[in-house]
């Protein structure tokens, strides 16, 4: 297929060359089968280079030439420009070459013209010509040649299968785009490039290398200085003498790799738009305005209000306004005690929440809001907050001033610590349901410097307050309320039921973390915090001796708790996952990859990230993206429906989230073709969902025609 | 619980604050040991011996202008232009007008373009190519002084030892004769410019051809 090159030069060459046709072997392929007027489709030049020889990328680094391809097409068609796979760094000497070794394709997008005549084949002619070097060089070239047919008017355009392959494997050598702003700082003799990527785990990172597209830029040899910073990720670059003026352009493709589950993993980044600059390199963190800030506030203020009303936190809350009840009758100034203490508590643990966060990203963990919850410890230890909250509101023990000392049942207490430790509860236990709402106001903050993550976070807290604070605000209010009286004793006895609700949930969220032995375990410890409560209530009001034996029965329980623990702690992890389930119930579990691989096969995606302990997002699962009108629409769409569960720690989500400005589950996406997906609300309907399908085109001719036939049947 | 709720705070809150201690910075300083050549800057020094076995030493040629042009014969960029007469005119042209011109030869011993003296001198002739003198530099440390990546890469240098260009011979960086008609030729386009007593317009250019086969 390759042509001989007549040597070019006037002097002989004292050692011969090999011939050029064993160097490269250059072959000019076709995706489709066949030509359809007005739509484009892509052609590859595949280069196969011999052994430790190499050809050159579009930059070619320090010595080299990137290969050219003049075309001669039939009239009316156009050839786009070359997609070129990401290069390697190929060394010679104290020198740097980019390029590549073995096998390459160069994928070009060619438009036929909106009429073609059916009786003609179509002729596609390429004249290649290229450097092949190893350490010697030599220049070569080869006229290509293809002939088309002309599809059957309004026929669907049908791939090759013969060199699907071929173009599968040259779709992924090609960089992603980045989905990141870049940015170069220029110095007299240095560049930075910062790639504001916040939430790269620093540990994963082995290594990055930048290969610019300007050839007078950088020094290609000189090495580049790494730095991994929550924000991002940046390259300390020599800068080339060659360049006199400063750069204008600095576009590129960034290479990182990553230790993902203990293998190395290469990924590639087009960075096409390098804003320019001098000075310090601004990050995601400082193009945000007083504006943007004092937004995100007052939405996580609104946000925290209507929290109240969230299954998580109204026991609590509840709780809370009976025991105001029972101050009602008492001076205004005590009832305001409690509402400043409950509003303390709630910030305090707010603050140590989003402390304990923001700490967590700066030393590289990939977390997000609600966390703490993907920790089975933490969720055992709610559920048992709550199951002794629970038979307390139901009656089994009452706190009495003999056993304020034990420190239990803070909640209940009428003094102002039992407030103040009622609002640390509603707030630990709202985290997991303020995703819906807060999901954008918190991935804000969390790319923002601590100070004003923390400021957006107590705002939260501050909203989840409000309701109870403005009531002890306004004695008025308070003395609306009814009476306490005996309907008092019930309705504190029927919240009960919510609660031991909310225990039941934790339990099939703990279900899904860790194994059935740490399970049993974590239920056993239920039935001990219920032998414990019930023996603090007998110890209520008998004789000392009995108390004792009381005592003795609660501190087994929690010795015994304790072991439960311990038991839960070892099995973390064992858990199975929901994703064993998941080609049955007609869904994919999310991958990175996978999603690439979807959308370079053209196939619409919906993605759907989500957590067992995001009751939003089971809620959304079970009433709209379960429902048939919305399987069926999935299917007539031959829509990819790839599930994420960020239930437990998954940094590749974690990554999904925040590249979409999100710290926490919900998020549904929905890749409909374009470069970016279509993000839906956290709050999903079928009508709303379906609308977006809708949107979706039926597998237009074109994408039929670039999509792989191979993939299509996994479905 | 509320002591185990409490602790687990406040270890939280000392966890995160040593946690964002951590310098995060995790490459140390590499020291990149790069070419000295800069434009406006004294051009680095030499001392080299030539295809006759004299030794020739930028500081011989005080006052007068110097062109640097690293070659190998056998890469095919090379021999473009000199199989389009390209590089001997140019040669002749400025030799003419009283300037320098150095070629020289940073192939290690074994490796592509490495000659002898004599296998040098023969070349000259057959190829009607007229430097001042052909120098060998098979150590490198010249070619790595100026940065030199390519053959050809080009260097102009002016009587008081003043770097004024560098990069390529011009701006069509491919093996075709034909480009050679439509090229901007950069070296010619500097020494104009000296001679007429202007300054260099452009100063550097993306230097193309094959790697010089350095000694590594």
């Amino acid at each position: 297929m390759a042509l001989l090159l007549p040597a070019a030069g006037g002097l002989g060459a004292a050692k011969a060359a090999p011939p050029d046709a064993e160097l490269v072997q250059a072959q000019l392929i076709a995706e489709p089968a066949a030509v359809a007027a007005g739509s484009p489709f892509w052609v590859g030049v595949r280069l196969r280079v011999k052994d430790h020889w190499h050809i050159y990328w579009r930059n070619p680094g320090d010595s080299g030439e990137a290969p050219a391809i003049t075309w001669q097409l039939p009239p009316g068609f156009a050839a786009g420009a070359i997609a070129w796979p990401v290069p390697q760094r190929i060394p010679v000497a104290h020198l740097a070459n980019f390029g590549y070794e073995g096998e390459t394709t160069l994928l070009i997008p060619l438009t036929p013209p909106g009429a073609l005549d059916r009786g003609a084949p179509i002729d596609i002619k390429a004249s290649v010509t290229w450097l092949v070097c190893e350490t010697e060089c030599v220049p070569g070239q080869a006229d290509l040649s293809l002939s088309l047919p002309v599809a059957e008017p309004g026929a669907a355009a049908t791939t090759n299968p013969q060199t699907a392959a071929a173009f599968d494997a040259a779709r992924s050598a090609l960089p992603q785009p980045a989905p990141w702003p870049a940015r170069m700082e220029v110095e007299p003799d240095r560049l930075t490039l910062a790639v504001a990527a916040p939430g790269l785990r620093r540990e994963a990172i082995r290594s990055a290398f930048f290969f610019p597209d300007a050839e007078t830029l950088i020094e290609h040899a000189a090495p580049q200085q790494l730095s991994v910073t929550p924000d991002g990720l940046s390259l300390r670059l020599e800068r080339s003498p060659l360049a006199t003026a400063d750069p204008t352009a600095a576009g590129g493709v960034l290479v990182v790799e990553e230790m993902l589950e203990g293998r190395p993993t290469r990924q590639a980044f087009e960075l096409e738009n390098v804003a320019i600059g001098g000075g310090r390199v601004p990050t995601a963190r400082e193009a945000t305005s007083l504006a943007a800030i004092l937004q995100a506030a007052i939405l996580a203020l609104l946000g925290g209000a209507v929290l109240n009303l969230m299954p998580c936190v109204f026991p609590v809350l509840s709780i809370k306004v009976l025991a105001l009840m029972e101050h009602a009758g008492g001076p205004g100034r005590a009832v305001r005690r409690h509402g400043f203490a409950y509003t303390g508590g709630v910030l305090l643990a707010f603050a140590a929440l989003g402390a304990a966060l923001i700490g967590a990203r700066a030393a590289g963990a990939e977390v997000g809001w609600g966390f703490q919850l993907q920790s089975p410890l933490v969720v055992a230890l709610l559920a048992y907050l709550l199951l002794t909250m629970g038979l307390s509101l139901s009656g089994v023990f009452h706190f009495g001033s003999s056993l304020q000392g034990v420190g239990q049942g803070l909640v209940r207490r009428p003094g102002l610590a039992g407030s103040f430790f009622a609002g640390l509860l509603a707030a630990i236990v709202a985290t997991p349901c303020t995703a819906p709402f807060m999901g954008s106001a918190i991935g804000f903050a969390l790319t923002q410097p601590a100070a004003v993550a923390l400021a957006v976070i107590l705002s939260l807290g501050l909203g989840l307050a409000l309701p109870f604070l403005l009531l002890t605000l306004a004695p008025q209010l308070v003395s609306r309320l009814p009476r306490p009286g005996v309907w008092m004793e019930r309705l504190r006895q029927l919240l009960a039921v919510p609660v031991y609700a909310t225990v039941a949930w934790l339990m099939w969220v703990l279900s899904q973390q860790v194994g059935p032995a740490g399970l049993l375990a974590a239920v056993s410890g239920l039935v001990l915090v219920g032998a414990a409560v019930w023996s603090l209530g007998a110890a209520q009001g008998i004789g000392r001796r009995s108390r004792r034996m009381a005592l003795g029965t609660l501190a087994a329980s929690l010795a015994g708790i304790a072991i439960a623990f311990a038991g839960l702690a070892r099995d973390q992890g064992a858990s199975v996952g929901p994703q064993q389930a998941a080609s049955a119930a007609g869904y994919e579990p999310f991958t990175q990859r996978r999603l690439d691989e979807l959308r370079a096969a053209h196939r619409p995606v919906f993605v759907n990230l989500t957590a067992a302990w995001c009751i939003t997002c089971l809620v959304n699962e079970r009433a709209v993206l379960a429902s048939d009108a919305v399987r069926h629409a999935f299917a007539a769409k031959n829509i990819g429906y790839l599930k994420g569960d960020w239930t437990n720690r998954n940094p590749e989500i974690t990554r999904v989230l925040e590249s979409h400005g999100r710290s926490g589950v919900p998020l549904y996406l929905l890749y409909a073709g374009g470069a970016e997906p279509v993000v839906l609300p956290q709050i999903l309907t079928p009508s709303a969902v379906l609308a977006e399908i809708d949107r979706i085109p039926d597998a237009p001719e074109r994408k039929a025609s670039l999509s792989d036939p191979a993939k299509e049947q996994i479905r | 619980m509320s002591l185990v709720a409490r602790r687990t705070l406040i270890a939280a809150g000392i966890g995160a604050a040593a946690v964002a201690a951590i310098d995060l910075a995790i490459a140390p300083t590499i020291a990149y040991p790069g070419p000295q050549a800069r434009i406006g800057a004294p051009a680095p020094a030499f001392s080299l011996t030539d295809s006759n076995g004299k030794t020739v030493s930028l500081a011989d040629f005080k006052g007068k202008t110097v062109v640097l042009e690293w070659t190998n014969h056998e890469c095919p960029y090379v021999r473009k232009h000199y199989g389009g007469n390209n590089m001997q005119a140019l040669q002749k042209k400025w030799t003419a007008q009283g300037v320098v011109w150095l070629t020289l030869v940073s192939s290690a011993p074994g490796t592509q373009g490495f000659v002898s003296g004599d296998e040098a001198n023969k070349l000259t002739a057959e190829r009607g190519a007229s430097p001042t003198a052909v120098l060998f530099d098979p150590s490198g440390d010249t070619g790595r002084a100026y940065g030199a990546h390519t053959t050809p890469h080009m260097y102009v240098i002016t009587g008081d030892g003043k770097l004024v260009y560098m990069g390529g011979i011009d701006d069509k960086p491919t093996t075709r004769l034909e480009d050679l008609k439509t090229a901007k030729n950069f070296v010619d386009a500097a020494l104009s410019e000296l001679a007429q007593g202007k300054p260099v317009s452009v100063t550097t250019s993306r230097p193309y051809g094959c790697s010089i086969k350095y000694s590594s």
